[in-house]
């Protein structure tokens, strides 16, 4: 499936920022499902320099300062992807997941996809007793890896409320998981922290989302803004695969990766330091094109 | 066996040391170690007066020099109580310990490099990546990056234990940022002045040596042009900030904080009051994560965006490098023995404390089959289990529920935990009551990396327990600091500790003062000058609380009504006067309002806590005396507010006294009196225009002179009582006079030769423009003729010029830089 991917993200600050320092993480991943045939991004007010990079996960970065004194921060990135057709996992049997949680811990792989990075709480996705305990109900004793962390998915997609009122960027999971409510990135988070309190490798992967899929099937929650989603490591075998507890689906060509991390804040869109006084209001539109 | 002087006897009669542990001051059989039996010799020669009588001193010269640690969770300073008896180390046991740490400290920089560069540990399974993953402080922007100076560590530390047989352990190590070497300094000062003569007999090895060394490596890799070594403090809300303002005047590096920093490109500049000027060496005291909002930590406020880009490119040097506080995790207690083989080719001289990591399923079994024996621990830092509140726990002291809570998490995710064998700590004397006690302790030993290789500070900080339980576990925080003494085999020359007159390269390094610092600076001497002012006012207002006579009533109106107008005092309701002594009583116990004397002090203080390494012990601890003058009167009578006035008049005297002698002439000296100036000639025009212009009578003009310190020389000129064209040209025009308008404008126009060169030439002419007006403003009148329109033109004329400085000096002007 091929698409063309625009997202414009403005950010208005109530007073007037000097300066600014950004690292944007909007291109799309390269990698053996999906391939970036045209990328771009703007900003404005403009900067002298973009330095284009690579993070340790592998996402793409533009680093850049503003030096001029601006009311707003507006950046475009316009991407052109073709997404391979069919869902993450092909399905077959996984191991049972105390053995994969075993190989995770004793591992000696240490590259950015080694599942080792994704073992431990990170900066938002701690393991959360409560969690832990909803999580393990999915996981049974010698239960294959991949039906325990689908039934989780599906358990969450059951339980919880699609909520964008209910919860903000910031939101801690804990938060989330007592509310029961949320968007894509809660979802995401509490699959994550309750995965990792079992001892299993999760990693946050952000992206775009086709919202109306090919065969009439329903319209799906996430696609007006960056859509998140989660990816299991299920052995050395079957290695990651990508969870949708937004949608209770894999991961499938409506998936457009663009960054795999440990949470949102590996893989924000957007990082920046200002110096500013007043409060900021964000807006983010996001418009997902199939082409031909 | 020597029999032992009487005194000596008596005093280690009752001293029973604790069962099954090693004491370090006597052996079985209770008689004192060779290498302490000059000390105790030395006590009992004093007598317990005597000793209880130095000990008392070393606390007090401890609290003077500002040694002070700051809880978080509390607003105020706490002095660091200090044992007045030492911990002493023989050279035997000195020299094991070295050679152990030495190895220990080359063996941590090989397993960092590994780790950032080719990982061989990790893929040839010698350990599990989870271990590395797991640290909070593996920074993974760092991976791949040679850290510039050729090194992660720079400085480490290790806290050691012994054993019951006399063997020494590794507890603990330290990578990240190890504090603790200036309280060690400190500790060391206060007890040499206590107990010099036993130092001295006892050839105990002096500090200045290795800090020296130290300082030389780091200052020999900041290129001459740059700002010199920067130290990098989270800053005063930092529990150990006290330390690194106390090393960086010692070491004659620059204090600096992360909103000091700026990066261009990925070069790392330092905001000063002449602008931007390089930084490529920075020892860091700010933990790692708190580094780079952009890059690590996004809530951090402590750091400067980009940091990391520059030392990833080797633009700038960090010791330790960001990172290396990877090597503290509990985890990899387990590995040393194998890292070191592997790395070293040989087995640790100096063992570390017996861990076995529950990540792996046969250890893990192996420790719960030892429950009650074994402590366990968090693996890494960082991890917030409420199990863990307190630091390691004994299996033995788990109640039922928390034991089950443990063995569920230890199945779950046991590479979280480590269990560790139980370690018993050694003891050495405290004094307490005048009797020696057995207290156990660890000490913290600190390294550096020199041109030369490693070198140990011969010494060290140690911890000793405020109670009797040996294991280390129980270590709580608080309890005593004591110095380490190290017995050296040959005799110890004198080296000094203090920066002196005979190593004038000390402060050499120095060549910039912050924007931060300036700007505190400046507020300093404002609103030192400022609390002058209205401590004036309000013993004004005191002296004359009894007077019936109506002129002197209407003038201590016209003082109440400077109070209120200047925020030291509320307006009543309806505008009722207020009776003159409620009024001074009020304004001089009063912590909210913003002009009262409490409140100004208040905000000096905090202005001074920012720039504590610019400071000397002395002028710091005036204004912290003052402070404490300020806090208790909160309750004092209104009859003694006269006498407190004069009292905290007298140690504002004091600290400019100190500013004058014993701050050295530098940039920060002229901006401190560059805010006294301003502030001074604002409060004199506002006390003119008040008192000495319009309807003035004579009590007006005695309560001017007074509030000016002026009466004496006024009385000495005129003979006669006074008159107000008389008092205007004492006041305002007569540059001899320290209190008057002309001869704070001289001083500002000297001040400005102190002054570095800006690059801002618009700026820059616009402040000599505003001293050049603040001059004029006080030309073309004649004495007899000032009037309240005159004198307003003056007290804007102070006004443009502390503007101007501000805007030239203050405000963030690196726009343009790096361009």
């Amino acid at each position: 499936m091929k698409y063309r991917v625009r997202l414009v993200s403005t950010t208005r600050y109530e007073a007037a920022a000097p300066r600014g320092a950004h690292v944007l993480r909007v291109r799309p991943r390269e990698d053996d499902r999906q391939r970036v045939t045209g990328f771009a991004v703007e900003i404005e007010p403009p900067s002298a320099l973009i330095v284009d990079g690579v993070d340790f996960f592998g996402n793409g970065t533009q680093s850049f300062v503003i030096e001029e004194r601006h009311e707003h921060f507006t950046f475009r990135a316009t991407a052109e992807v073709d997404v391979r057709d069919g869902a993450s996992f092909a399905g077959g049997t996984t191991a049972p997941w105390e053995d994969v949680r075993a190989a995770a811990w004793a591992s000696s792989h240490i590259d950015a996809q080694a599942p080792a990075h994704f073992l431990h709480p990170s900066r938002i996705a701690r393991p959360v007793p409560d969690i832990t305990h909803y999580a393990a109900q999915s996981f049974t004793p010698g239960r294959d890896i991949f039906d325990a962390a689908q039934e989780l998915m599906r358990r969450i997609h059951a339980d919880f409320t699609y909520d964008v009122d209910a919860t903000d960027v910031t939101t801690a999971p804990a938060d989330a998981f007592a509310a029961r409510r949320g968007v894509c990135q809660d979802y995401a988070h509490v699959m994550i922290a309750g995965v990792r309190g079992l001892g299993l490798p999760a990693a946050y992967v952000s992206g775009y989302l086709h919202a109306a899929p090919p065969s009439g099937m329903p319209r799906l929650e996430g696609a007006d803004a960056t859509h998140a989603w989660v990816s299991v490591w299920c052995g050395e075998t079957a290695g990651w695969i990508d969870f949708d507890p937004t949608n209770a689906i894999l991961a499938n060509e409506s998936h457009i990766v663009i960054g795999v991390g440990r949470d949102y804040a590996d893989v924000a869109p957007e990082t920046g330091v200002i110096v500013t006084s007043g409060k900021q209001a964000l807006d983010v539109a996001v418009d997902v094109t199939p082409v031909a | 066996m020597v029999k032992l002087a009487e005194p000596a006897a008596s005093l280690l009669a009752d001293y029973a040391p604790l069962e099954g542990v090693f004491d370090e001051m006597v052996d079985e059989t209770g008689q004192p170690r060779a290498h302490w039996r000059p000390f105790v010799d030395a006590l009992a020669r004093l007598g317990r007066a005597e000793i209880a009588r130095r000990a008392d001193g070393a606390a007090r010269r401890l609290r003077e020099a500002g040694v002070y640690y700051r809880a978080y969770d509390q607003d105020a300073d706490q002095a660091w109580p200090l044992s007045s008896t030492p911990v002493i180390i023989d050279t035997e046991d000195w020299r094991t310990i070295e050679a152990g740490l030495i190895q220990r400290a080359e063996l941590m920089e090989a397993a960092i490099a590994d780790f950032y560069g080719a990982q061989r540990l990790v893929r040839d399974g010698h350990v599990p990546a989870s271990i590395i993953t797991g640290s909070p402080d593996f920074l993974r922007p760092m991976v791949g990056a040679t850290p510039a100076g050729g090194r992660y560590l720079h400085f480490y530390a290790a806290d050691l234990g012994r054993a019951p047989d006399g063997r020494w352990w590794v507890l603990a190590d330290r990578a990240q940022a190890p504090s603790g070497a200036g309280y060690a300094l400190g500790n060391r000062i206060a007890l040499s002045r206590t107990l010099p003569e036993t130092m001295h007999e006892l050839d105990v090895r002096r500090l200045a040596e290795f800090f020296q060394r130290f300082r030389e490596t780091l200052t020999n890799r900041a290129a001459p042009d740059s700002a010199g070594v920067c130290l990098l403090t989270p800053g005063p809300y930092n529990e150990t900030y006290y330390e690194h303002a106390y090393l960086a005047r010692y070491l004659g590096f620059l204090l600096v904080e992360g909103e000091d920093l700026v990066v261009r490109g990925d070069k790392v500049f330092l905001r000063t009051v002449a602008g931007l000027k390089k930084v490529d060496t920075l020892l860091r005291r700010l933990d790692a994560d708190f580094t780079d909002p952009l890059a690590l930590n996004p809530g951090s406020r402590l750091g400067a965006p980009g940091l990391v880009d520059a030392a990833r490119s080797g633009a700038v040097c960090f010791a330790n490098a960001l990172g290396s506080g990877i090597v503290e995790s509990r985890a990899l207690m387990a590995f040393w023995p194998r890292l070191a083989r592997e790395l070293l080719g040989a087995d640790l001289k100096l063992p570390n404390v017996a861990t076995w990591w529950c990540g792996d399923a046969a250890k893990r079994d192996e420790v719960i089959a030892r429950f009650d024996d074994i402590a366990f621990a968090p693996a890494f830092l960082g991890h917030r289990n409420p199990l863990f509140s307190k630091g390691a726990v004994s299996g033995r002291d788990l109640a039922p529920d928390a034991r089950r809570e443990l063995l569920d998490q230890l199945a779950r995710r046991g590479g979280d935990f480590v269990g560790q064998e139980m370690v018993k700590l050694s003891s050495t004397p405290v004094l307490n009551n005048d009797r020696f006690e057995p207290r156990p302790f660890q000490l913290r030993v600190f390294l550096a990396a020199t041109e030369n290789g490693w070198t140990a500070m011969p010494g060290g900080f140690c911890r000793v327990s405020s109670r009797r339980d040996p294991l280390a576990i129980n270590m709580q925080r608080g309890g005593l600091a004591a110095d380490a003494w190290v017995i050296s085999d040959a005799p110890v020359g004198y080296r000094s500790l203090l920066p002196s007159a005979a190593s004038p390269d000390l402060r050499r390094g120095i060549v910039a003062l912050t924007t931060r610092t300036a700007e505190n600076m400046f507020w300093l001497g404002r609103y030192l000058e400022r609390a002058d002012a209205s401590l004036r006012l309000v013993r004004a207002l005191a002296a004359r609380s009894g007077e019936r006579d109506h002129a002197a009533v209407a003038a201590s109106e016209k003082i109440i009504a400077i109070l209120q107008w200047w925020g030291a005092l509320p307006y009543r309701q309806d505008d009722a006067v207020w009776p003159a002594a409620d009024a001074a009583h009020h304004a001089m116990t009063s912590t909210d309002a913003y002009g009262a004397p409490p409140v100004l002090v208040r905000r000096a203080l905090n202005a001074a806590s920012a720039i504590r390494d610019q400071l000397s012990p002395d002028a710091w601890r005036i204004i912290k005396a003052l402070d404490r003058q300020m806090m208790e009167g909160a309750d004092a009578h209104a009859s003694e507010t006269y006498d407190r006035a004069e009292r905290s008049l007298r140690e504002l005297a004091a600290f400019s006294g100190y500013a004058h002698e014993n701050m050295t002439r530098t940039t920060g000296w002229a901006i401190l009196d560059i805010g006294r100036r301003v502030e001074r000639g604002l409060s004199l025009a506002r006390f003119i225009s008040r008192l000495g212009v319009g309807d003035t009578t004579p009590a007006t003009l005695e309560a001017l002179l007074e509030l000016c310190d002026s009466q004496i020389t006024y009385a000495r000129r005129y003979f006669v009582t006074a008159s107000p064209g008389a008092v205007a040209d004492l006041l305002i025009f007569d540059d001899d006079n320290p209190r008057a308008c002309a001869f704070q404008a001289a001083r500002l126009r000297a001040l400005l030769d102190e002054l570095p060169a800006s690059a801002r030439a618009d700026a820059a002419k616009t402040f000599r423009e505003s001293i050049v007006q603040l001059e004029a403003s006080m030309t073309g009148c004649t004495p007899d003729r000032v009037d309240a329109a005159f004198v307003f033109k003056v007290e804007e004329a102070f006004f443009a010029v502390a503007t101007a400085f501000s805007n030239l000096y203050l405000s963030d002007h690196d726009e343009g830089a790096g361009r």
